[in-house]
């Protein structure tokens, strides 16, 4: 790239020279000496005169380019027009430029502050959402106390006295439908913690092999009961950095599911990892109805159901998977599913064996600008 | 039940004075309830106010501290013996349905709080934490 000076200079320097060099070759074959010396006079004046000329046309265009340059590059660091350097110039094309300039940036200030209010008002709703949700969350809370504490006082017939087979029922009928309330209660408001990124994850040694038999034998009795094969699967030992009891709230779930799908009797669930360099590979599979590609789609949203009579009767939330798939997310890792229809059904979740430094309000921020 | 089966548990369970402060009426109702049918002595407080003050008349063995109450609500409890330096001659369970973090309810106990009950609860699981804790 050639400055302007230096090229002006050039210019300059060459015709002052051709013109100071044409002088002499006329004081030297002029015939009349007089008229000679009058044309090398004359020639060093135009040459003098050409490159004082030059140093000054070349200073009026170049040193309030060289500022505009400027402001422009500190704008674009600091998106505010500095009053400082300000731009005075008689050339007409500067002129223009700087007051385009100036025009453009007062825009841009104003667009960025607009984008900034937008986000703080962003910010403002997701933190009243958290407030509401925890308000309305504490406010169901609070009357299951007395229901909880008054049917179990009820089951417990040593207190308030014996119940006949009708009530019997009827009092355990509330005491299961009180429990389904709470947890209810409990994911919705993990919902929206995760949508709001504001779900904070622990961070702990965890002995994979412990986590997944103790997980087999929280779910020992169910399976007897429901006469279903729940069993583990994998032959390595690991140890990962995570958060031991969200991990488990995810396989939960999945587990939860999975008995949910099979049949008694020829039901299996099983359980396992593989392990890789980086990450460790969790799954869950059972030999139930299995899951059609439709239903694969849509399976990780919010209140969706496979099949909504069959599974409202077993209790779901339709938040469930809702929930894994925020828990993986947020721990760094995915989830997936894979399905032949009324062969067996296998989810997948993939999390880093160490946590990735992601702090909550940048993932919050991060929702914001996809917002 | 007959009577020699009841004889039995009392000398099994010892009684205890529970002091809870809550301002919701049907909450102490139920564990007052409860608690006496279990042959333990209970005394209630409407507000954190009323609370702070029988804590300063009686000893109790144990004390069950709703957090979220209007006005004085459990932190200023808390704070209050804090600054007399007495929290700790206390047996207090953080008894709440407030959304509160694990952080939250860690420096509680660090602050010198017994323990920590999140509402709603199973009554056996409550019965067991308040002897527990009387006991230490």
């Amino acid at each position: 790239m050639l400055p302007i000076k230096q090229t002006l200079f050039i210019v300059s320097g060459v015709s002052s020279f051709i013109i100071f060099y044409m002088g002499i070759v006329n004081f030297l074959t002029s015939v009349d000496e007089s008229t000679g010396m009058i044309l090398l006079i004359f020639s060093v004046f135009v040459a003098t005169g050409t490159l004082l000329g030059t140093v000054h046309i070349s200073t009026s265009i170049t040193k309030p380019i060289q500022k505009l340059a400027k402001n422009m590059s500190e704008f674009s660091k600091t998106n505010k027009i500095s009053n400082k350097n300000t731009i005075k110039t008689n050339v007409k094309e500067i002129f223009d430029l700087n007051k385009n300039f100036e025009v453009m940036g007062e825009k841009v200030e104003k667009t960025i502050k607009v984008q900034k209010e937008y986000v703080q008002k962003l910010k403002d709703m997701d933190r009243k959402k958290v407030e509401f949700s925890s308000m309305v969350s504490h406010e169901l809370k609070t009357p299951l106390v007395p229901i909880l504490g008054y049917v179990q006082m009820l089951q417990k017939e040593e207190l308030l006295g014996k119940l006949n087979e009708g009530q019997k029922d009827a009092v355990d009928e509330i005491y299961a439908s009180t429990i389904k309330l709470e947890k209810l209660i409990g994911d919705i408001l993990t919902t929206q913690k995760l949508d709001l990124g504001k779900l904070v994850f622990d961070e702990e040694n965890i002995d994979v092999s412990e986590l997944l038999h103790g997980l087999i034998k929280e779910f020992e009795l169910i399976g007897i009961e429901k006469k279903i094969e729940i069993t583990a699967n994998f032959n390595e030992d690991i140890q990962i950095f995570s958060d031991r009891d969200r991990i488990n709230q995810v396989f939960s779930n999945l587990i939860k599911n999975a008995i949910d799908y099979v049949s008694p009797n020829t039901g299996c669930v099983t359980i396992g990892m593989k392990n890789d360099s980086n990450h460790v590979e969790f799954f869950v599979e059972d030999n139930g109805l299995g899951i059609s590609d439709e239903n694969k789609k849509e399976l990780f949203k919010k209140f969706y159901q496979v099949d909504t009579s069959s599974k409202r009767k077993k209790g779901g939330s339709g938040l469930g998977l809702a929930i894994c798939k925020g828990i993986v997310e947020g721990l760094g890792g995915k989830i997936w599913v894979e399905s032949e229809e009324n062969v067996k059904t296998t989810f997948f979740f993939k999390i880093p064996k160490k946590p990735l430094k992601i702090k909550t309000s940048d993932r919050l921020d991060k929702k914001i600008q996809n917002k | 039940m007959t009577d020699t089966n009841k004889s039995n548990q009392k000398e099994e369970m010892k009684s205890l004075k529970i002091l809870i402060i809550d301002d919701n009426e049907q909450i102490t109702k139920m564990l007052t309830t409860f608690l006496e049918l279990k042959d333990h002595k209970c005394t209630v407080a409407n507000d954190g106010k009323e609370g702070l003050d029988v804590i300063k008349e009686n000893r109790h063995d144990v004390i069950l501290l709703d957090l979220a109450m209007p006005e004085f609500d459990g932190y200023s409890v808390i704070k209050d013996l804090e600054e007399n330096n007495t929290l700790k001659d206390h047996k207090i369970i953080v008894f709440t349905a407030s959304t509160i973090t694990q952080e939250e309810l860690d420096d509680l106990v660090k602050r010198g709080v017994m323990s920590y009950i999140l509402k709603p609860v199973d009554i056996d699981l409550l019965h067991s934490k308040l002897i527990d804790t009387a006991s230490l």
